[in-house]
């Protein structure tokens, strides 16, 4: 059995896009790997959706409403699908 | 495991009726019209029928019932039995099924009781008249689907009655299918207040502000968006495989996979995952929205119609929701009479 890692760099990009695009902003903001999620105008429950189709059908990992709520920024929901990917 | 197949059963004939009224889910101020797209866009919704003041769920599925008759051209006294799957009944007891056979001057030899499932219910209603009809005990039934659950302010759901006319025949095709509930799950969706273990009090009718800043009273349903997600995308691929490997029908030669018309990220997620054209998979979502049980009937009524009506096809219909429960079927529709959506 494999372990999670630490997200590499070009990992760490490539989700922050998918998460752009999966939770379909009004207006464009920054967003980083340390974004905290609260400070997102659009952190609601559609973007929550958004976000776990995004982690099935890219990463092949289910996340639930519940691991969405022990995220605090961006990098956490990374961090999530990679340790569950491990297992 | 419910895997199970009948014999003897002919779908004859599908009615769908829906309110003439609807509300369009863009239908806001200016200043919300860029959060409102944003919602159509993902949850694939944007117009909704919903009944008048004075229509109820049963209005609709007895105008389908009345038409269905019609059209395939049985008498009243020939009904043996009249199933409805819904809940928006009449009233909490007795059940719609048994006020409808007087409404309608069905014999008093008819069977008539109600099924209390939701967006799951049409293969279950299928699978229960079936199971009537398969022995030849009975010979001709009406199964009546659908709900009255729209709100102006919610903007998934629609109103819809479905009726669907089965019958005893030696030489249709069998139906084929998979069944499931899962009851550990149903917090998900939930009207958690006027059953006997949480009685309706004057405080369940007060609108406070919950922990997403909206408006809700006690006594309105409960929708776990997040889980009935997981629910539907984890759950629905892996029984509609495990069906088409019952019944020895590869999903590659079925002709159309209708789904419970849930939002757009549901129905997308499971057609993708199970490799499925778009052109296949027919949605009413847009137009329509989430007619609960009758989504799968008026998807067919409104996107297969012609096609259906035009020669023999194989159908796969799902139905997943609240329980949880989620059911399948796979049909060889042959003959089948569907006149045009009945708006009232």
């Amino acid at each position: 059995m494999s372990t999670a890692h630490p997200p590499t760099e070009a990992e760490l990009k490539s989700f922050v896009e998918q998460f752009v695009v999966a939770v379909d902003f009004q207006n464009a903001v920054p967003v980083a790997g340390d974004t905290k999620l609260a400070d997102l105008p659009e952190w609601d429950s559609l973007a929550a959706l958004g976000v776990i189709v995004m982690c099935d059908t890219d990463y092949g990992v289910t996340i639930t409403g519940n691991d969405l709520k022990e995220c605090a920024t961006v990098g956490d929901i990374l961090g999530k699908v990679l340790a569950k990917r491990a297992h | 495991m419910a895997q199970v197949t009948l014999e003897r059963v002919r779908i004859k004939g599908l009615v769908c009726c829906v309110p003439k009224a609807s509300v369009g889910n863009l239908d806001c101020p200016p200043e919300k019209r860029s959060e409102r797209e944003r919602l159509v866009r993902n949850i694939g919704i944007s117009r909704r029928r919903i009944c008048y003041p004075w229509q109820y769920f049963s209005d609709l599925a007895q105008a389908a019932a009345e038409r269905v008759l019609e059209a395939v051209g049985w008498s009243k006294d020939e009904i043996d039995a009249l199933i409805v799957v819904t809940q928006s009944p009449d009233y909490p007891i007795p059940s719609t099924a048994i006020i409808l056979q007087d409404r309608m001057k069905l014999p008093v030899t008819t069977i008539a009781y109600d099924i209390n499932l939701g967006c799951s219910g049409y293969p279950f209603g299928i699978y229960t008249v079936g199971s009537m009809l398969s022995s030849g005990g009975i010979r001709k039934a009406l199964l009546l689907v659908g709900d009255k659950c729209a709100s102006l302010n919610d903007p998934l759901f629609s109103d819809c009655g479905t009726a669907t006319a089965l019958e005893f025949d030696p030489s249709a095709a069998p139906i084929h299918f998979d069944m499931n509930s899962d009851g550990s799950g149903y917090r998900a969706i939930i009207l958690p207040v006027g059953g006997h273990r949480e009685p309706t009090e004057i405080r369940h009718l007060i609108p406070h502000k919950n922990a997403d800043g909206d408006m809700k009273r006690d006594a309105d349903l409960i929708l776990d968006g997040t889980a009935v997600l997981n629910f539907s995308t984890q759950r629905v691929p892996p029984a509609l495989r495990s069906l088409c490997d019952y019944a020895k029908t590869p999903i590659e030669s079925v002709d159309y996979v209708v789904l419970h018309q849930a939002n757009r990220m549901i129905n997308e997620t499971i057609r993708k995952k199970l490799q499925l054209a778009p052109e296949k998979v027919p949605s009413t979502l847009y137009d329509f929205g989430n007619t609960s049980s009758a989504s799968v009937p008026l998807t067919m009524t409104v996107c297969l119609r012609d096609k259906l009506t035009a020669g023999p096809a194989t159908v796969l219909m799902s139905g997943f929701g609240i329980g949880l429960s989620w059911g399948s079927c796979i049909v060889r529709t042959e003959g089948i009479v569907m006149p045009e959506l009945v708006e009232m």
